[in-house]
């Protein structure tokens, strides 16, 4: 599958090019290095640890 | 009797006898913050607005009270500014932003409700960086805020103008919203004491969010027992908050004595002494000797999930933020100032298994920090690795190499937001004419703990009792 660029992303979201697209690209290249460094974490059944809680915010 | 310069310099700790005995009243107290900041704000530019009149009402209605026999505690009477992102029913809050330049909440924040029934005087709302999304607080819309121990050097943000305001004595203290750092990087490079405190344990039920679940409000204060204090009017269950927890609230205050002797300080070299200015290195190791030399037993711990934590807190936020943001950057772009309009966009790139793996990875680092709580008590790591720059700098100096500016601020910062551990910044020392912080770390809801560990480095007087020299000539 083609990999997308930065501006056709932000094109399929309906936002406007902004002037600053090298900026936006330098930075998602920085996060996407980053994004490396997690391949040797163990994530196959880490638990969100997101709460769904029936019948209101603070039901204990 | 007490000169106008020397009632605004004092601390809570030190007015709030005072007030109590009434030797000093709120009125004169309130009038004499108000007439110190509105001279100083043309060149800090701490205050976004100002609340003279109604201040003035609330403090006389404070000294009646007090005059009655009904002294509330230590903040009644005091007079404080706010960041410009916690709501006051029927005023304007602007985040520092031009789309919600006229915003009017019809509502209290709790905070703000919290405030009021301590009896605290309100004198006004505090610059921030727009939105709470950046660490510089240099405005397009407020103009930027200057650092009070150098006015050509940034403050530290999101909450800039309340960490200059209280250094610079246009508050007596104030409260801060943090998400990545936001209340203790200021209270880092101003040289003030700065609490998130556990998420969850203060509401932030009416402060305007940046990203819902690293958000935090918390104290920013002169010395360690105000923010004590100022936490004690603060914490508690509200059931606006989805994120607030029903915990009791302590006496912090009666937990700040100082003693260390026998608690375990951990130390976490590998990340949290990895890239960080000598000399901030060295303060920051000088202090954890001076509470060794008080009998704390120092000891070298593991957090290997840190090394996630950087991915982790930009994913999470970048989403969080974009998707509050998302119709006001497809409708209104260049109504965004551009660093923040580029964030959004930047936000706008992540996939929902990003975010959903950055939950993940969140887990594991409260779990590698959990294992390591249960060998000590505390750590200890730098607040910043860095100095901050100039104003209008986006390079920073990190021992003789240019690096960006804003990943090195929050670098240190953001583990505790992920986690939503309670963190503490206190002064250390100084680099050159900039105050330096440390920030102590701790289990959930052991704020007390931090506080006193705080406390004892406070004690040392780490800033040798200077102030701005702006304060000196005003």
């Amino acid at each position: 599958m083609k990999k997308l660029s930065v501006r056709e992303l932000l094109e399929n979201q309906g936002i406007k090019i902004p002037p600053h697209l090298d900026e936006i690209e330098r930075r998602w290249e920085g996060i996407q290095s980053l994004k490396q460094e997690i391949n040797d974490a163990n994530l196959d059944d880490a638990d969100l640890a997101i709460r769904n809680i029936p019948g209101g915010d603070h039901v204990e | 009797m007490l000169s106008k310069k020397e009632l605004v310099s004092k601390s809570v700790e030190e007015l709030a006898p005072l007030i109590e005995k009434r030797e000093v009243s709120s009125l004169e107290l309130t009038e004499a913050v108000l007439e110190h900041a509105e001279k100083l704000n043309g060149e800090i530019n701490a205050y976004v607005s100002f609340r003279r009149k109604k201040a003035l009402e609330e403090a006389e209605k404070a000294d009646a009270e007090i005059a009655s026999g009904n002294y509330r505690g230590m903040y009644h009477g005091i007079p404080m500014a706010i960041k410009d992102n916690i709501y006051v029913k029927d005023e304007v809050t602007t985040m520092s932003s031009k789309i919600h330049r006229d915003f009017v909440s019809d509502y209290d924040a709790t905070a703000v409700k919290k405030m009021r029934e301590a009896g605290i005087v309100l004198t006004g709302k505090l610059n921030m960086h727009e939105y709470a999304w950046g660490i510089t607080n240099n405005s397009p819309h407020f103009g930027p805020v200057k650092n009070p121990w150098n006015l050509k050097k940034a403050p530290g943000g999101s909450s800039g103008g309340s960490g200059a305001a209280v250094v610079a004595d246009m508050t007596v203290a104030t409260l801060g919203t943090d998400t990545a750092g936001s209340i203790r990087i200021p209270s880092s490079a101003c040289g003030i004491v700065g609490l998130k405190p556990t998420h969850g344990l203060v509401s932030k039920y009416g402060v305007y969010p940046l990203a819902w679940t690293l958000d935090h409000i918390g104290p920013m204060t002169k010395t360690v027992k105000d923010a004590a204090g100022l936490l004690e009017v603060l914490a508690g269950f509200d059931k606006n908050d989805p994120t607030s927890v029903n915990v009791s609230v302590e006496k912090y205050t009666e937990q700040v004595k100082g003693d260390v002797k026998g608690l375990v300080i951990g130390i976490e070299e590998d990340f949290f002494f990895n890239r960080v200015d000598a000399t901030v290195e060295k303060l920051v190791r000088d202090a954890i000797q001076q509470l060794a030399d008080l009998g704390a037993k120092v000891e070298p711990v593991k957090i290997p999930a840190l090394k996630y934590a950087e991915y982790a807190e930009l994913v999470t936020s970048l989403s969080e933020a974009s998707a509050i943001h998302h119709r006001d950057l497809l409708a209104r772009p260049d109504d965004f100032g551009d660093d923040i309009r580029m964030l959004f966009e930047l936000g706008e790139l992540f996939t929902a298994v990003d975010y959903l793996q950055a939950q993940q990875l969140r887990r594991q680092l409260k779990q590698d920090f959990e294992k390591a709580f249960a060998h000590i008590d505390v750590l200890i790591a730098p607040t910043l690795p860095i100095v901050m720059p100039d104003i209008g700098d986006d390079l920073v100096d990190l021992n003789g190499e240019k690096v960006d500016l804003v990943e090195n601020t929050i670098r240190f910062t953001g583990p505790a937001n992920l986690t939503g551990l309670p963190a503490l910044s206190v002064p250390c020392g100084f680099k050159g004419d900039m105050p330096v912080g440390l920030q102590i770390i701790g289990p959930a809801f052991k704020e007390g703990t931090l506080l006193n560990v705080g406390y004892a480095i406070e004690q040392t007087n780490p800033l040798k009792g200077k102030k701005p020299e702006i304060l000196v000539s005003n």
